[in-house]
């Protein structure tokens, strides 16, 4: 994050999860980067990463991982993102990126520097 | 260590039984079939305006006219 900034570029980060209730304002002021809140997930959709959780996984999460997604995004809100990362240049371009449904599967930080630097080139 | 490998070893070392994993992977394939498939190389990512952890507005523009951005869509905290 620290290579993000000095190369100049900004990092977001996004989740469908509303704002955070459990931090105190020191603790908000404390994190170094901006999470966002798509309390919508109008972004979600706009960028083509909403999707909503299969009735199964949603069951999964309940009775064996003990994660109930609506403490988090809110009432009736069982929807996620496709895990996703985006480089984009100073016109908004994507000139990296990557997104997979397989949330093992990230873009790694050694490209998302690649691409930074490569935007420094130059188009 | 590259952020594949960690994670693998960490997806690995929670030994979840066979039966959960299947669900798992039913539930990403069910997500790729979907069609969401994010943006491509290219394309113009969409304008948007959202609150931060301290309730500030960012939009997406603002932060395009100080330098390139890097997107995080993550799933949540848990």
């Amino acid at each position: 994050m620290h290579t993000i900034r000095s190369l100049g570029a900004d990092l977001l980060a996004i989740s469908p999860e509303l704002p955070d209730n459990t931090l105190t304002m020191a603790e908000k002021h404390a994190i170094p980067i901006d999470i966002l809140s798509d309390a919508t997930s109008e972004v979600l959709k706009k960028y083509r990463l909403w999707f909503a959780v299969p009735g199964e996984v949603k069951t999964l999460y309940l009775e064996k991982f003990g994660l109930n997604l609506e403490k988090y995004n809110g009432a009736g809100r069982w929807e996620l993102p496709v895990p996703a990362t985006y480089v984009l240049d100073q016109n908004g371009i994507v000139r990296a990126g990557q997104a997979d449904p397989d949330y093992t599967v990230r873009m790694e930080p050694t490209e998302i520097v690649a691409a930074i630097r490569n935007i420094a080139r130059g188009p | 260590m590259t952020l594949k490998e960690k994670i693998t070893e960490f997806d690995v070392s929670r030994k979840r039984p066979p039966e959960v994993m299947a669900i798992v992977r039913r539930g990403i394939d069910y997500v790729r079939e979907s069609g969401a498939a994010g943006l491509s190389v290219g394309e113009r990512a969409p304008e948007f305006t959202l609150p931060n952890q301290r309730g500030e507005m960012v939009s997406l523009r603002d932060r395009l006219s100080r330098g390139p951005v890097v997107l995080n869509f993550y799933r949540g905290v848990w």
